[in-house]
């Protein structure tokens, strides 16, 4: 019996796939039809276990199971990656893209491709992006018309310097806080207000608390799926193409999925009588320039960010 | 048999054994879930995988409060805290048959409250206590029964560092402010079941009561125990107000409790190297117990233990009074050998999953959990808190044990009032907008 | 031995006194600029959390130095007769030392080393994370030191106590 198990065990590898998201996001649904895919093209041979939920860890621990080789692959933000692979951080910029056609033709062209292998050298290797739309502010009292509305609010962000310089250039208090502890700080009146996606916004629950969503999208930070080189060096040529081919067909899934998503998305925003307001980017974009220019100080930044400019 | 069988087998075995044979409990965890993962995992991968786990398991802002808290209660032992809340319960029910032991409840209720700590309680009220209650004809062993119990009070009524810990073991499912505030009622209840204990043993043994003391009395004692209560206003009031966060909020009662040992004129700079050491000592037992759990509780994610034993329970227990109650009586049975801290950081994520499937909210959980590990720390083979508070009242372990019963008794009535009457739990962190 | 034992334990309590000290003025700090500047800063926040984590682990290795150390379930050891009492302790100090050597000398050093060699740094201090880490393995030597001084010495029957 032993014995068996065993060669049944030799005849497969399994991939350790761990991410941060619910089984109900769009992204966990793209992991699975790409942990469809691979099962399918390798004949069983190479498979996918899913730990959602954040099982394994927050996103910056889980990057680091990867590199230690514990966990094979994980989907974080690029705003995570950034930490790690500094190319990452030019996706961060507010309004960087134009809009999400812009966005994936970057992503999914040699920009995009250059990116996500320059991972390797911090045994990170990126497979593919994700569509994480835009994210936007949602506040307690009213709406973000322009900058200005910002004005001694306390804006809930990531832990990262970038966008903690967002929200302070257009004039708001950025305070960094677990996302766990948003919904109770809003609650509390902590925090006036956050800022995230449609689909974030609605699996928080945060629209319970906050009935103003303005899509200023100031940022289109897409989500990576990524591979650790401790990992990825064990498969050979034939296996590694087949989880990449796996990863690409997943990208267009992924993005259905994101879009019927945010579809039902805003049914349930518009049940909860959450008012949705487009406002006029041009402030915002002027007030966020400072960022832009401060990277392109960086040659290695400057010449992404033209790249990414001529598409 | 399965890696995953293996895996289990190999998690269990070992723990058990090293328990068993006397290595300190973190030491336990750390080195049972690192014979797992090496069966799961190369050498080199799995102990870094452990080293990481360890530190960012007890990376986390909320995890400060209970430093904090426990600094907090060590200046305030200095203090006369303790005596001053003695006599302000003895003026408000010292005159009832049985009146010291009552004192012995409500002030142990109040001291637990604010130091958060049941074995700080046991040992201050009990030391001051005991002597008196002998003399006026209370059995020893009734009297430290009685102060064993009622110590347990103070880890449900907030500020509770059991309770921030599985805040956390719940992976942030179960907010501080909303356990803080559901903590009251359960904490009550059970003092009130104590109470109902004493009542019956009182009118069996007509045990002695105190004078009845003038309104003056009574309002000087409440004015030299109002300085002290204050501390609970500004903690459990500041969190629930929102005003700050339970980190935050400990970091306060630090200050004040600085401040009103000034006042006091109780606390000399001097005193601060040894009390910051103390601290810290008890600080690091708690932590690195959690470093290691944390580590462990990775592990059974990384084995789907949690899912597949969700699967189980509910397949095979067809009925969900039933699982909650093998649930309890499992909780129980790991209280009477495992101490607080590790058993809830143990037990919390694998049975979380199983109560949230059957429609329990976590809140209530924590609630059940930390009542039915209150019962644990007071009963052998491992009972921190009847071996202290048998020891602050100079008398046998086993003595103890048969006056303690009827109590246990009670505690574990309320217990399965918490389990099976959500309200008891939910009312008050709904009323204040804390849960949906 | 006696002297290397001494003094550091010497250094490690003036190390746990000031990362605790710190750490509630840190914290303390963290509250008043919150109200008084009216913003709250994730510098406080990130040296809270690392202070801990390095006031835990120093914390442990510092308790392994002690007699009375960390949290056991002894209700059986100490039931058995003086000698084997010592045996076990023995044991007991072998167990942590495998561990404080296969775990947090070699484990933990190589997470320092591989947080090291990427250079990744903190989100907010911008320290780079693997001297945060550096602490394990540290304290992982630290208690070697102790279980080697326990065995030779205070399990050790032939041992005069000092
Ligand atoms: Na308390
Ligand atoms: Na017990």
């Amino acid at each position: 019996l032993f014995i068996i198990s065993c060669s049944e065990r030799a005849s497969h590898k399994t991939l350790f796939f761990a991410h941060s998201l619910p089984i109900t996001h769009p992204v966990h649904k793209g992991i699975l039809s790409m942990q469809e895919t691979l099962k399918e093209k390798s004949g069983g041979k190479l498979q996918i276990k899913i730990f959602p939920d954040g099982q394994l860890g927050s996103e910056r621990e889980m990057l680091e199971l990867l590199q230690i080789g514990s966990v094979a692959m994980t989907k974080v933000s690029a705003a995570s990656m950034s930490s790690f692979a500094p190319e990452y951080k030019v996706l961060g910029i507010p309004y960087l893209f134009r809009d999400s056609d812009h966005m994936f033709s970057v992503l999914e062209g040699e920009v995009g491709k250059k990116i996500l292998e320059g991972g390797s050298e911090y045994l990170l290797r990126g497979l593919c992006f994700y569509d994480a739309g835009a994210r936007s502010f949602y506040t307690l009292d009213g709406f973000i018309k322009t900058p200005e509305d910002l004005k001694g609010k306390k804006i809930r962000v990531m832990n990262d310097q970038m966008a903690v310089n967002m929200v302070n250039d257009l004039g708001g208090s950025a305070t960094p806080m677990a996302y766990g502890e948003l919904y109770t700080a809003l609650q509390q009146r902590v925090v006036d207000g956050a800022e995230n996606n449609i689909p974030s916004f609605v699996t928080s629950n945060h629209y319970e608390i906050c009935k103003f969503y303005t899509v200023d999208e100031h940022t289109m930070t897409p989500d990576v799926v990524v591979v650790g080189t401790k990992f990825w060096d064990t498969l050979s040529d034939i296996e590694k193409e087949w989880l990449q081919a796996a990863a690409d067909e997943s990208v267009a899934k992924q993005k259905v999925f994101w879009r019927e998503t945010v579809k039902e998305n805003m049914e349930v925003l518009k049940n909860a009588n959450v008012e949705i307001y487009t406002p006029d980017k041009s402030p915002f974009i002027s007030k966020t320039k400072p960022i832009l220019e401060e990277l392109m100080k960086d040659p290695i930044m400057k010449k992404i960010i033209d790249q990414i400019n001529d598409y | 048999m399965s890696i995953e069988t293996i895996s289990i087998l190999v998690l269990f075995v070992s723990f058990m054994g090293l328990l068993a044979y006397g290595v300190p409990v973190a030491y336990s965890i750390g080195i049972a879930t690192t014979l797992t993962l090496l069966i799961n995992i190369p050498y080199l991968p799995a102990t870094t995988t452990i080293s990481q786990r360890m530190t960012t398991g007890i990376d986390n802002f909320a995890l400060l409060a209970i430093p904090f808290f426990i600094l907090a209660g060590e200046i305030m032992n200095r203090g006369g805290i303790a005596n001053r809340l003695i006599e302000f319960a003895k003026s408000l029910i010292g005159s009832l048959p049985g009146g010291l032991a009552y004192v012995n409840i409500i002030s142990a209720m109040l001291f637990g409250a604010i130091s958060g700590s049941a074995i700080a309680a046991a040992s201050a009220i009990g030391s001051t206590l005991t002597e008196k209650m002998v003399k006026d004809g209370y059995p020893r062993e009734f009297s430290a029964a009685v102060n064993i119990s009622s110590s347990t009070t103070g880890l449900l009524i907030p500020p509770s560092n059991v309770l921030i810990i599985f805040a956390l073991a719940s992976g942030g499912t179960a907010s501080v402010a909303a356990l803080f505030i559901a903590g009251y009622i359960p904490g009550i209840l059970v003092g009130l079941a104590i109470m109902g204990v004493v009542y019956v043993y009182a009118l069996r043994k007509g045990l002695p009561k105190e004078k009845r003391v003038s309104f003056k009395k009574l309002f000087r004692d409440f004015k030299n125990a109002i300085l002290s209560l204050t501390l609970l206003v500004i903690v459990v009031g500041g969190i629930v107000a929102g005003i700050f966060t339970a980190t935050e909020a400990a970091a306060i009662a630090v200050v004040y409790a600085v401040l009103l040992g000034f006042i006091n004129r109780e606390l000399k700079f001097s005193d601060f190297r040894p009390i910051l050491l103390r601290s810290a000592r008890t600080t690091a037992i708690v932590m690195f117990l959690i470093a290691t759990s944390m580590a462990m509780s990775w592990l059974f994610s990384f084995e789907s233990i949690p899912q597949s034993l969700t699967g189980f329970l509910l397949e095979s227990v067809k009925n969900p009074l039933l699982v909650l109650l093998f649930i309890n009586i499992t909780l129980l049975v790991v209280g009477t050998f495992m101490d607080m801290t590790p058993a809830v950081l143990i037990f919390t994520p694998i049975f979380l999953p199983v109560v949230m499937a059957l429609g329990m909210h976590p809140v209530q959980f924590g609630m059940v959990i930390v009542l039915n590990l209150c019962i644990g720390i007071c009963t052998p083979p491992v009972g921190t808190l009847l071996f202290v508070g048998s020891g602050v009242a100079k008398v046998p372990v086993v003595k103890v044990i048969k006056p303690l019963m009827p109590l246990l008794g009670a505690m574990v009535g309320v217990l399965m009032m918490l389990t099976y009457f959500p309200e008891l739990s939910l009312w008050l962190p709904r009323a204040f907008g804390l849960i949906d | 031995m006696q002297t290397t034992y001494k003094i550091l334990n010497k250094t490690i309590e003036g190390m746990l006194v000031l990362i605790f000290s710190l750490l509630v003025l840190d914290v303390v700090w963290q509250v008043i600029s919150r109200y008084v500047v009216g913003q709250s800063s994730s510098f406080t926040e990130e040296f809270a959390r690392f202070s801990l984590i390095w006031l835990t682990v120093l914390g442990a290795a510092y308790i392994n130095g002690q007699r009375e150390g960390h949290l056991s379930m002894d209700f059986l050891l100490t039931k058995l007769p003086q000698k084997r009492q010592h045996k076990r302790n023995k044991v007991i100090q072998i167990f942590m030392a495998i561990f404080a050597l296969g775990v947090m000398v070699i484990g933990g050093g190589n997470l320092v080393y591989i947080t090291l060699k990427l250079g990744q740094l903190s989100p907010a201090l911008l320290v780079p994370l693997g001297f945060v880490y550096a602490i394990v393995p540290i304290c992982g030597l630290i208690i070697i030191f102790f279980s080697i001084y326990h065995i030779k010495i205070t399990f050790n029957p032939n041992h005069n106590e000092y």
